[in-house]
């Protein structure tokens, strides 16, 4: 069981029919394997297809084809035949932990909703696992008779991982889960992510655009644009050398807190809005917007190959001892 | 020193009471600040910390249901805004002050296309005649770098992308010419690389108008690349003022040196673990005597809970640096001027 | 619990008043009438109001007073029979539309249309001409031209909140379709149908009087205010408190459920503070201000 990779995707395509009859092709082929306890980071733009990637893991959306595999075993499969054993193994964070809350529930009863779900022991019993989740995510017991409404973002947010790791889950899949939150209670959320993995030996994947945080805290990272993989690899050597054009514009677009650094450096700025997933371009898909695209960058799909820094990167260019440079 | 120029908008111990169906909160407690032309200054604070209710309080954009008490000055092109009447500031609003909001579809009309709301912006508060009004409108879609403007003219808001609706509501901003730019947050909504075009813009606008511009967020990788000065607002307090280089690189108020410590720094080499601020802001309900950032601070001392840390002005030459903490300009034996 | 009866203080209780008055009114009216509404006394008819007697008699001498007290019963009972049916109902087929969507929603809200487009009083009149009058064919006929509102609500209800993320975190956390429905859909929808019901309670109330106005609700001599409207027609020129007391109780009724229907309504909208609450929270606020100054310039001075 355990040489098994926490979360393997197989050429996973997830599409949405408009009202004007075309598709949105939000996941358009992707495969990835995300091996037992990784801090794996999925970055991109908005319309990358990232959020849907997330949600399609753990079952929220459809596969139009293509695979999930968790734990070794068919996503679409284990839901059907027990989808309680199924979110006892992956749970998810949503982004806006106020959104994901019952409005009208207080946080005892938030906290209680999944114990009582799947049937977890006496009233003295959840009352136990609620305290222990609350010293697990550093939260006082005094939130408890709250409504959701009147804590903090950084509480709320406290409260949504420990409401996801009630069922003690091995796997956590969490959508941005600190866009919502101010700068320095960022960082105590970033803070409580690496210790729960580190305490609870979870594979945690995060969905961000912060590449400042993902930096920080994952290990691996795929860089999505429009609903395929540009690239993938270790987190450090990847931002330290990316090989795809995408990958520099967007570590480019990075601000710095000093402003030496910050006025003084180069960045790119790509033309132009990312094309819409609904008519991709052909070939490359970054290749209306690529400095350094040529003629076959519009003909050919380039598959994801060996990078200099390890990793892979789907572009025509890089290769494993040599990248594209964009300035 | 530059004393000669009049400041564009200047906030003088602005006061600003809050009152809700059960609460009132000192959303601003005494705070000035100021913007001169040809100069972007920063406000940086947390949600609550009053910095979108200290800068558009006075021009009477705030939010509905609440009950609102402004006390203090807040002067603009030689008028106090405080107490002035409802119909003369909507006015001052639209030809002096220009804002983009954090969320430009809830500023443009979803039901008018947006080349004509910039027209008639520019109609309104210009004098323009229509056709010249159009050229106008046009033309700002273009300067605020909208390709194909003649197209964009006639599109409705949810037509375009995110990044273009910024664009637009910019050139809405700027449509009536004014002295001072309000920027609220205009890129959270945003990605990565549409952000910094958006930064790119506003600096380019800055400098071709030699308007005052007001960027308030809490992206410090924002005030490193476009702002001059910034003031730093805690709990509805001032906790430190300066320009970007002081402020950002030597900062002195344990709150400024926290919250530039729990941003990673993306480019350092090694990993180090996000410092965190420890606890969350007070709630500003109750009026407490002494340093609103006490409760959180590591360097706090009895008089930080009874005294108010008055504001300092420590050695900087040019731009002067303030700073609300004589504990650490004490402990670490800082120049005060 | 306490929380709970704190809640109860805060209600406004100046628009709940008159409506919790007729309540108990309808259901202690057994012990408030002083006579049985229906007894006749041809000694003592069309009197005027007296100590006997508070309302006076009609012209087959029987108590007004007792009888517009014994028609606040039957109003009441015949309303809430009315309301929990058509609730049941609406909330019923509205909510399952809602929540199973697709084709089967499109058959339903179809059905759910056309009672609406019909006027509702036109609906009870053409049942009760199928189920012929009666008590009880009134309330069938009342309740199936009401439910159709309340299953529109409920299924707009059901199908917003299904868009909120929390109805997605609780199937992640792999609650069946029954636990997201009874525990997290159900409370929304009732909290909206029941606010609106109080609404509509007064419609309901003059309703019924209409239909028993027309002759085709309650049958005399049960009292009803409809009917004893009727009945006082013929003496309006004499004696027109016989047709102003009932139709008095009736406005009352219904004004004071609209309002309380409009009170629960904009009970959620956020308003500035005005008035008296506003100078005393002005007053508190400068209070505290004054002592924060006195406590720094103490410790400024120390």
């Amino acid at each position: 069981m355990s040489e098994k990779p926490a979360i393997e995707v197989k050429d996973l395509k997830v599409h949405f029919a408009t009202r004007a009859g075309t598709s949105v092709r939000a996941v358009d082929g992707i495969d990835l394997v995300i091996p037992n306890g990784s801090f794996h980071g999925i970055v991109g733009e908005s319309g990358c297809g990232k959020t849907t990637l997330a949600r399609t893991i753990v079952g929220l959306q459809k596969e139009t084809a293509g695979q999930v595999v968790i734990g070794g075993r068919d996503r679409a499969e284990w839901m059907k035949s027990d989808r309680k054993s199924f979110s006892r193994k992956v749970q998810f964070v949503f982004q806006d932990p106020l959104g994901s809350m019952s409005r009208r529930q207080n946080i005892y009863q938030t906290l209680e909703e999944p114990l009582l779900i799947h049937g977890f022991g006496s009233a003295e019993k959840r009352r136990n696992r609620i305290q222990e989740l609350l010293d697990l995510v550093a939260l006082s017991s005094t939130v408890l008779d709250r409504l959701p409404r009147s804590l903090s973002g950084g509480q709320r947010q406290r409260v949504s991982i420990a409401r996801a790791l009630a069922l003690n889950p091995s796997i956590l899949v969490c959508d941005e889960p600190l866009s919502a939150l101010d700068v320095s209670i960022r960082a105590q959320i970033v803070n409580l992510f690496t210790s729960l993995q580190k305490r609870l030996g979870l594979t945690i994947v995060i969905v961000a655009h912060d590449l400042a945080v993902v930096r920080e805290v994952c290990s691996d990272v795929t860089v999505m644009y429009l609903g395929r993989v540009a690239e993938e690899g270790i987190t450090r050597p990847l931002f330290r050398e990316p090989a795809h054009p995408y990958s520099q514009a967007l570590l480019s677009a990075v601000p710095s807190a000093n402003p030496l650094i910050e006025t003084t450096r180069k960045r790119i700025i790509l033309p132009g809005d990312p094309p819409s997933p609904s008519n991709p371009p052909s070939g490359c898909r970054f290749h209306t917007r690529c400095p350094v695209a040529f003629e076959k960058c519009g003909a050919e799909v380039p598959s994801l190959r060996e990078a200099p820094h390890g990793g892979k990167a789907a572009c025509h260019l890089a290769t494993s001892n040599k990248r594209p440079i964009v300035d | 020193m530059t004393s000669q120029v009049e400041p564009l908008y200047a906030i003088n111990d602005l006061v600003i009471d809050l009152y809700a169906a059960t609460v009132s909160v000192r959303a601003v407690d005494g705070v000035s600040l100021h913007v001169m032309p040809g100069e972007t200054v920063a406000i940086v604070g947390e949600s609550g910390s009053g910095k979108t209710v200290s800068t558009l309080g006075p021009l009477g954009l705030l939010p509905e249901g609440v009950t609102v008490d402004v006390r203090g000055t807040a002067k603009a092109g030689g008028k106090d805004l405080v107490g002035m009447a409802s119909a003369r500031l909507s006015q001052m609003r639209g030809a002096y002050f220009g804002v983009i909001f954090q969320d430009p579809i809830s500023a443009l009309n979803p039901m008018l296309k947006v080349g004509p709301q910039l027209a008639e912006q520019a109609r309104r508060f210009c004098g323009l005649s229509h056709e010249a009004a159009r050229k106008e409108a046009v033309s700002l879609l273009a300067r605020s770098g909208i390709p194909d403007p003649e197209d964009r003219y006639n599109r409705y808001p949810h037509e375009m992308s995110g990044g273009m609706l910024q664009r637009a509501m910019i050139a809405l901003a700027l449509a009536a010419r004014p002295k001072v730019l309000i920027a609220d947050e205009p890129t959270t909504a945003l990605d990565a690389t549409v952000q910094a075009q958006i930064l790119e813009l506003i600096r380019q606008i800055q400098r071709d108008n030699d308007i005052g511009v007001i960027l308030i967020t809490h992206d410090i990788g924002a005030v490193a690349s476009v702002a001059d000065r910034v003031v730093v607002l805690y709990a509805g307090q001032v906790a430190e003022e300066g320009s970007v280089l002081d402020v950002l690189t030597s900062p002195v108020h344990p709150y400024t040196r926290g919250l530039l410590a729990s941003v990673p720094d993306f480019r350092a080499e090694d990993r180090v673990e996000a410092h965190e601020i420890p606890g969350l802001p007070p709630n500003q309900i109750k009026l407490e005597p002494g340093c609103r950032f006490a409760e959180r601070c590591e360097h706090v001392e009895p008089q930080c809970r009874v005294e108010r840390p008055p504001l300092r002005t420590i050695a900087a030459p040019g731009t002067p640096h303030r700073v609300a903490c004589p504990v650490v300009i004490r402990r670490e034996g800082i120049a005060v001027q | 619990m306490t929380s709970k009866l704190k809640q109860i203080k805060d209600w406004p209780w100046l628009v709940l008043s008159p409506v919790v008055i007729f309540v108990l009114i309808g259901i202690f009216a057994p012990w408030i009438m002083q006579y049985n509404p229906a007894a006749q006394n041809y000694d003592a008819t069309l009197q005027g109001p007296s100590w006997q007697h508070w309302f006076g008699t009609d012209y087959l001498g029987r108590d007004i007073f007792s009888r517009i007290v014994g028609g606040a019963r039957i109003s009441l009972v015949a309303m809430a029979i009315v309301l929990v049916a058509a609730l049941a109902i609406g909330v019923t087929i509205g909510s399952f539309a809602g929540y199973v969507g697709g084709r089967v929603e499109l058959v339903l809200i179809s059905v759910i249309d056309i009672a609406l487009a019909l006027p509702s009083l036109v609906i009870a009149l053409a049942l009760i001409g199928i189920l012929g009058t009666g008590y009880w064919s009134m309330i069938t006929a009342l309740t199936l031209a009401w439910w159709a509102n309340y299953a529109r609500m409920s299924r707009a209800v059901v199908t917003a909140e299904l868009q909120q993320p929390y109805i997605e975190a609780a199937r992640v956390m792999g609650a069946s379709h029954i636990w997201i429905f009874v525990r997290h859909i159900l409370p929304h929808v009732l909290g909206l149908v029941v606010v609106y019901a109080s609404a509509d309670a007064g419609a309901l109330v003059l309703a019924i009087a209409t239909l028993s106005f027309l002759g085709l609700g309650v049958a005399p001599p049960t009292p009803e205010w409809g009917q004893m409207l009727v009945d006082g027609m013929s003496y309006i020129e004499e004696y027109p408190r016989l047709v102003i007391l009932p139709g008095m109780a009736l406005t009352l009724v219904v004004v004071s459920f609209n309002l309380l229907g409009e009170a629960f309504a904009l009970q959620k909208v956020p308003r500035p503070v005005r008035g008296g609450l506003l100078r005393k929270r002005r007053r508190a606020r400068a209070e505290e201000e004054q002592a924060r100054q006195a406590a720094e310039r103490k410790a400024a001075s120390a």
